[in-house]
């Protein structure tokens, strides 16, 4: 049946629509008079309806049309938003979303326990006293046309582009703002919208600008509208009629362009959304390019990902055993076909790496609803701010990492940020601050969640820890505070005494940690006093191969990330100094301590010789030297666990399979000096 | 008569499938190529009101065509057909002076109406 064949999509659409929806209602909330996001609300729920038609869920169409009525009276200004209505919509959403699951589960949109019937009449309601027996259609397709031109021109009107337009007008050209729209089933768009540019050519017409951009145009990066500023001498009616008549266009509208007055009209516009500046409407069209360039994609079965991974990863073994063997002969004409080899491995396993990398946008973008709906709960005022969901990370920690960040940001919310009247009283401003942060720091990903709520309490949780038997008391004074944060995250630890519904049902942090370090990343709590909580997530960029440095002592090969490494030199035994019992040296004016690699592993080894290597680590902020028998070189390496058996072993992240076929443990340099 | 039309495209069900859309508007097929070259032969001797002018065939394609045939006749009115994906060749072509492109699979309104279009019957 053509719809199975449709439903994948379908499926996937909805999702992304139901998203889009919930961040813009979010969004008119702070804002009720923000008629861009009105409109864009109303496009989303048209389209939705649209594909639920097609696909026959009509419950899901019909609870579609009726918020779509509300919001075209909205936009068109016989009704106002109000904080009830959007309550509805989000309501909506919600219920839009179960519909949802339910046809992934089991391919229907009716709800059993669900009311969509009251909300459709909640809805009617809100609309009661006006007609709503029009035909939706046609009034949409009128509509959207109507009211989007007369608002500004979204093309930036430059000093340039006004001398230009002067100049033209001097030698009796006449200046066009032109809309064109494209039909809605087009094919091949940007050769179609070319047709209409040669056509104002061929008419002696000029093209100054375009919204989107001429090269979005050529990459089919736009909808169905194209907007330009053009110079002819032709009549208004002329170009229309001439445009108008190119294959596939729905729809011209031409008016005369006036600089000056487009500009007072910009600017009556931005006076209108006072909060919106400039730039953020820009960026808000920016993100909506990118939006447009992230859906030209091939859906790929994840297993299928999966699969080409591991096989990369058997391919990197089996390129180093060739390298490796070749070695003995040294032959000339080999050696450049390896090295090509190599190269093209590399470049194979990047791009395996690529393909697996999701924008982190795709956990956090459920967020902000979330928080608003648990501050609400609670009666807290929260701003959420969410930066670099542009960060990429491998796939497998988008899906994984999804619970502990929704366990870390509960967390803020109820012990964290403080009540209002809680937070005026210790002369804080009224509404706490979560930040929500993604950035790549090396090899590795950083998520960050940020309260400036209230801070742990360093007694209370000693106090809990003792109590619960996690510590003995003593021993618990005595610790520093990164120590004392640390015990949160022991299995059975909640300090909320009263269990709420939200947070502290006693499994918490140590599952996150749990989760967190099950993909080779770390956990780290910072904390003060009423000051806020920031909790860190270092994750690595891939799981599965890494660039190396092998290294030697006696006769054991170890691994040690590139990515870890600040530098390697050579040192001699006076280069050694003690400080506080621990051996250092001095690299460029800086103390770095040093550990030797058989000490740290406890491998008998003779008096060290007079020079020795040394790599430098560094961990954060942290620098350490870490000594060694002989640098042998650097190496991909596919990383292999070492099981549950080893998961206590603290000095090693995992083992891989060298080219001769000889196994090196890979050195966990986070943990390998404390 | 219908204004005359020339169908070019090396694969023979495409020239039946156009022939019958053309011809069932009232337009006159008057002729058929293969390739490239034959179409420039062809519309010499025939001078046709309009082609339909495939993109990718042997030994000339249509874009070389095109540029042929507006040499010896720069007002030649000149559809593309193209499949899905060639945008750059329809741009291309635009460039060699064509008037306007359809795209496979076809949808007989859209050709009645290129061809209309091309003809000035619209």
């Amino acid at each position: 049946m053509m719809r199975d064949e449709y439903l994948s999509v379908f499926i996937d659409e909805t999702k992304e629509a139901i998203q889009n929806m919930n961040d813009i209602l979010l969004k008119l909330e702070k804002d009720m008079e923000d008629m861009e996001s009105i409109n864009e609300l109303f496009r989303i729920l048209h389209t939705l309806k649209g594909m639920a038609g097609t696909m026959e869920f009509n419950i899901m169409m019909t609870l579609c049309h009726r918020m779509e009525n509300l919001l075209d009276e909205i936009r068109n200004g016989r009704m106002k938003l109000t904080e009830d209505i959007v309550d509805k919509l989000f309501k909506g959403a919600d219920i839009l979303e179960q519909m949802l699951g339910s046809i992934v589960e089991g391919g229907s949109d009716e709800l059993e326990d669900v009311d969509v019937e009251g909300l459709v009449h909640e809805l009617e309601e809100f609309l009661e006293g006006k007609s709503i027996g029009r035909i939706p259609k046609d009034e949409v397709e009128k509509g959207e046309g109507k009211s989007e031109v007369e608002e500004g021109i979204p093309i930036e009107i430059t000093d340039d582009l006004i001398h230009v337009v002067n100049e033209a007008k001097n030698k009796g050209y006449n200046s066009y703002y032109i809309r064109v729209t494209l039909k809605e089933d087009t094919q091949l768009k940007s050769a179609r919208m070319y047709l209409v540019f040669h056509k104002i050519e061929e008419l002696g017409g000029e093209l100054l600008r375009t919204f989107p951009p001429v090269e979005d145009i050529e990459d089919e990066k736009f909808d169905l509208d194209v907007d330009m500023i053009v110079v002819a001498k032709q009549s208004a009616e002329e170009l229309s009629s001439a445009v108008g008549n190119v294959t596939d266009v729905a729809r011209v509208v031409v008016r005369p362009f006036e600089p000056e007055e487009e500009l007072e009209k910009k600017r009556e516009e931005e006076r209108r959304r006072e909060e919106v500046s400039e730039e953020e409407g820009k960026r808000v069209r920016k993100e909506e390019r990118k939006r447009k360039k992230i859906t030209q994609t091939v859906r790929v079965d994840i297993e299928k990902l999966d699969t080409l991974m591991n096989l990369m990863g058997e391919l990197v073994i089996a390129r180093s055993r060739i390298v490796e063997t070749l070695k003995k002969y040294s032959i000339k004409e080999v050696d450049e076909s390896l090295a090509q080899l190599s190269r093209i491995t590399l470049d194979l396993q990047n791009i395996v790496m690529k393909i697996r990398m999701v924008p982190i946008a795709y956990v956090f973008n459920r967020f902000p609803r979330m928080v608003r709906d648990l501050a609400k709960q609670m009666n807290k005022e929260v701003d959420f701010i969410i930066k670099g969901e542009e960060t990429e990370l491998d796939r497998t920690f988008v899906e994984e990492i999804g619970d502990p960040l929704l366990h870390l940001l509960r967390n803020s919310i109820d012990h964290g940020i403080e009540s209002k009247e809680e937070r005026i009283a210790k002369g804080k401003p009224p509404k706490g601050t979560i930040v929500l942060s993604a950035r790549h720091e090396g090899n590795n990903v950083v998520i960050e969640v940020v309260d400036d709520g209230k801070g742990i309490d360093r007694d209370k949780i000693i106090k809990s820890a003792v109590e619960r038997g996690l510590i003995d008391e003593t021993k618990a004074m005595m610790l520093p505070d990164d120590k004392v944060f640390e015990l949160i995250f022991l299995p059975g630890f909640s300090t909320k005494e009263e269990v709420t519904e939200v947070s502290g049902r006693g499994v918490g942090m140590d599952v996150v940690k749990n989760v967190v370090e099950s993909l080779n990343g770390s956990v780290s709590i910072e904390s003060q006093k009423d000051k806020g909580t920031r909790v860190t997530i270092r994750l690595p960029l891939t799981l599965a191969i890494i660039q190396a440095l092998l290294v030697k002592v006696r006769d054991f090969v170890y691994a040690i990330p590139i990515a870890a490494i600040d530098s390697t030199l050579k040192i001699t035994k006076e280069d050694i100094q003690v400080v506080q019992d621990q051996e250092v040296v001095m690299i460029r004016q800086e103390v770095v301590p040093i550990i030797k690699l058989w000490d740290a592993l406890g491998i008998p080894h003779d008096e060290e010789a007079t020079s020795m290597n040394v790599v430098i680590i560094k961990v954060g902020n942290r620098k350490y030297g870490i000594v060694v028998d002989t640098l042998i070189g650097q190496d991909d390496i596919v990383i292999k666990s070492l099981g549950k058996l080893f998961s206590d072993v603290k000095e090693f992240s995992g083992g891989a399979v060298l080219g001769d076929g000889s196994i090196a443990l890979i050195l966990d340099v986070a943990n390998l000096m404390v | 008569m219908g204004k005359r039309i020339l169908i070019v495209d090396d694969a023979a069900f495409m020239r039946m499938l156009l022939k019958d859309i053309v011809s069932k508007a009232g337009f006159e097929v008057v002729g058929e190529a293969s390739n490239g070259k034959e179409a420039v032969e062809k519309y010499r001797e025939l001078k046709p009101d309009a082609v339909t002018m495939d993109i990718t065939m042997p030994e000339m394609n249509g874009i070389d065509a095109v540029k042929e045939i507006k040499k010896t006749d720069p007002n030649a009115n000149i559809i593309m057909v193209s499949a899905m994906g060639q945008q750059a060749m329809v741009i291309e072509a635009i460039q060699a002076g064509a008037k306007d492109f359809i795209v496979k699979p076809f949808q007989p309104a859209r050709v009645i109406e290129a061809l209309k279009k091309a003809v000035g019957e619209a």
